[in-house]
């Protein structure tokens, strides 16, 4: 065995022997355990209030089979689920891509790459709105910054960005893109400096270096948390609506929507709150499956990345 | 010293709760003549310092009490059909433009009927804003007044006179049907660019298929300058089935479809937001817009040289055929939702607020960015036709003086629906990027019309 495996086997040993609690009570008994429900008992009733009663107040609201009639017959529906899709496959995964690759770049010690890493943080720190109405105005067609610095340099004019169902949508996913890369960056930077240093440090005595490092060691430890970020963020991307909404709107003629943004339409465009929501509670049958797979990976992967 | 036990703890805490909920009604009771207001953000400051002072007024006159909260008009609007849809109301929701929310609430029995609020001043009322305030109840199986209407809104032409002259014409030369108006100013683009003025655009037509409410606005008075005002009757009824309607919706499009490909209309215009043709013309890149109420100059209104003296505000004056254009106008106003728990002070607050000198003060307050419900008052005040503001007096011919329509959504909910869909940007949309001719456009947009209206008759 080399130094390597029996690195990662010293790891693997501590979380396989990790006791289980077995007792539903925590070991409380008589007295602890009334104190432990009294001082439970607001946080259990914060969690009816805020997050059990919206969800089943929700359900109740779309729970109409009518509405997913209604909602099926909107030709505008499928187009979002596919655009939903679309957001969500393209953007959560090449974003976590990159985040992955940048998150390398970061580890570097020098005082320059610091100081661009505090540049990069800044989409992520400006807030939403103002920040994908900028790129609205940047992508426009006429008098957006980008035709015009296409123009000032090569003479050329750009396309009418947001004319066009596939560059608005690129231009949707960009900008969601560019707005939570640096988040994820620092997550998985993060999870990079709490890979033990003994493990590159073994490695390099049986001669590892540069690619294979990669490969048998940070791409493996990092594995597991990479996953959950990926998940986590899908579930986000499900329900964001800033950088669709502020960027094309939805158009050209509906063609961007996804189903964030069409619930929302329904809800207060047309005052039709219930049917909304069902458009929203119709990703339902993609995200569970996502949570179920996020609780399931976070609970196997305690103790590790 | 107290000792604190477990069971003293668990004890005190159930009489809390006990408590607190026991005692809310009597809170409430206590409170009986506070009304809680909801009422949307003025586009101008003096909007709302104008509401203030209608309010104030009020409690001091009446003794009772409104808590009322400003809001943006988005976030109001939200707000307002959450809480219709959770039945958690406020007691008076004050809006400029309820005309996405009334005609389905109350048409789904969630509004309190107001006419006895409007019957005192129902003979002084404008027609559209009385058919604006009135809407169908599908439980009482009629219409009746579920809106307390106090201003109204119409659409002007806002055209940047200094370009007019630059490229060589003239605003008084402009035609006076309504096709002949576009085509006039369209001349302007060529010189205008010849003079290094490299991006800009004639018309800042807002033939959008992003919406929310522009570009269906816009395309309906085309529909009306072309004869097609009847594609929804006051009952509701769509008539898509008519040839003339269908007729003026083909030379719609048409012509609308047709500016755009001569290179006259921003190209970015079809995908532009209810903000982006204001944002354009404030940035001079395009000439004119045609654009709801005086919003557009009032923004200006600190740079004296732009409002006074550079922007021209127009009237559409005729039809294609030569009669007069009826241009469409919104109402707005206060409502009641079922549920409120104080109806009595919120009627009364409307009862007050509808009296003529309350309303026209509240008006002008505003600078006149709305004009008032009752017609009578801008004849008999000097404000509204004599004003120096060089916008003013065109808008309040439009909007008062001249025939006018009401918007189609206090007809039916229906036509919210279509509008919500963008039927008729993605008609234009089907004409300039999918090749489509303009009248199998028109019929695609007809035919998804029909099923929308059909669904909501049933």
């Amino acid at each position: 065995m080399s130094a390597t495996q029996q690195a990662l086997a010293v790891g693997r040993a501590t979380a396989a022997h990790r006791p289980r609690r077995s007792t539903w009570f925590g070991g409380l008994h008589g007295a602890d355990y009334a104190w432990a429900i009294a001082f439970a008992l607001p946080y259990i009733a914060i969690f009816f209030a805020f997050v059990l009663y919206p969800i089943c107040y929700g359900v109740y609201l779309g729970s109409d089979p009518a509405l997913y009639r209604d909602l099926f017959a909107d030709p505008r529906y499928l187009t979002a689920v596919v655009n939903t899709l679309l957001y969500v496959g393209i953007g959560v995964n090449v974003k976590m891509f990159l985040a992955f690759l940048l998150s390398g770049f970061f580890m570097r010690k020098s005082w320059w790459t610091k100081s661009l890493l505090v540049v990069f943080i800044l989409p992520w720190a400006t807030p939403a709105l103002p920040a994908y109405i900028s790129i609205h105005w940047f992508l426009n067609g006429q008098w957006g910054m980008l035709n015009n610095v296409l123009y000032l340099l090569f003479g050329i004019d750009g396309p009418v960005y947001l004319n066009d169902r596939w560059l608005g949508l690129a231009g949707n996913i960009g900008a969601y893109i560019w707005k939570t890369l640096p988040f994820w960056t620092i997550i998985l930077l993060a999870g990079r400096m709490a890979v033990p240093t003994e493990l590159y440090e073994a490695a390099e005595v049986d001669g590892a270096t540069g690619l294979r490092r990669f490969a048998h060691i940070t791409v493996p430890m990092m594995a597991s948390l990479y996953l959950v970020c990926t998940l986590l963020d899908m579930v986000f991307a499900l329900g964001d609506f800033n950088a669709t909404f502020f960027v094309s709107g939805g158009g050209p003629a509906m063609s961007t929507e996804v189903l964030a943004t069409l619930g929302i339409r329904y809800a207060f465009t047309v005052a039709l709150p219930r049917l909304g929501v069902a458009a929203v509670m119709s990703a339902l049958p993609l995200l569970i499956p996502l949570v179920i797979m996020l609780m399931r990976r976070l609970r196997m992967s305690e103790g590790q990345l | 010293m107290i000792h604190l036990s477990r069971r003293s703890v668990l004890r005190g805490s159930v009489y809390l709760a006990a408590t607190g909920t026991l005692a809310k009604p009597f809170i409430a009771k206590a409170a009986a003549k506070t009304a809680v207001v909801w009422m949307n953000q003025g586009f101008i400051p003096q909007e709302d310092a104008a509401f203030k002072k209608v309010a104030e007024d009020y409690m001091k006159a009446s003794g009772n009490t409104l808590d009322y909260s400003i809001m943006p008009f988005m976030a109001q609007n939200q707000k307002t059909i959450s809480a219709l849809t959770s039945g958690d109301v406020p007691d008076l929701v004050f809006m400029d433009a309820p005309s996405s929310i009334i005609p389905q609430n109350a048409w789904d029995d969630k509004i309190v009927d107001v006419s006895d609020v409007v019957a005192p001043y129902e003979s002084q009322l404008a027609d559209s804003a009385k058919l604006c305030s009135t809407f169908y109840n599908k439980a009482t199986k009629q219409r009746s007044y579920y809106l307390c209407p106090v201003k109204q809104g119409a659409t002007p032409f806002h055209i940047w006179g200094d370009l007019v002259e630059k490229a060589g014409l003239k605003i008084s030369e402009i035609p006076k049907d309504w096709n002949g108006v576009w085509s006039y100013l369209k001349q302007a683009q060529a010189p205008l660019r010849a003079k290094g003025m490299r991006k800009l655009y004639a018309c800042g037509l807002q033939i959008t298929t992003v919406g929310p409410n522009d570009g269906n606005n816009v395309f309906t008075h085309f529909l009306i300058a072309n004869g097609g005002e009847n594609i929804v009757t006051s009952d509701g009824k769509l008539h898509t089935d008519d040839p003339v309607v269908r007729e003026a919706a083909i030379k719609s499009v048409e012509f609308m479809t047709g500016l755009y490909k001569e290179g006259v209309v921003p190209p970015e215009a079809l995908s532009w937001n209810d903000a982006d043709d204001n944002n354009g013309y404030h940035e001079k890149l395009f000439m004119m817009d045609f654009d709801g109420t005086l919003s557009t100059e009032l923004a200006l209104i600190k740079d004296k040289q732009a409002f006074y003296h550079d922007m021209v505000t127009l009237a559409p004056i005729n039809k294609n055929d030569g009669s007069p254009m009826k241009t469409q106008v919104g109402t707005g106003g206060g409502f009641i939702p079922k549920g409120a728990q104080n109806i009595e002070v919120a009627k009364d607050f409307m009862k007050y607020f509808m009296q003529p000198e309350v309303m026209n003060e509240n008006l002008k307050g505003g600078l006149g960015r709305w004009v008032p419900a009752i017609p009578s008052l801008v004849k008999s005040d000097p404000f509204w036709l004599q004003s120096d503001m060089p916008c003013l007096k065109p808008y309040v011919e439009e909007a008062v003086l001249n025939p006018t329509l009401p918007v189609y959504e206090g007809f039916t909910p229906a036509w919210g629906q279509a509008n919500a869909e963008q039927l008729w940007g993605q008609a234009h949309a089907d004409v300039i990027k999918n090749g489509m001719k303009p009248a199998d456009a028109i019929d695609k947009a007809f035919k998804r019309c029909n099923e929308i209206f059909a669904r909501v008759e049933t």
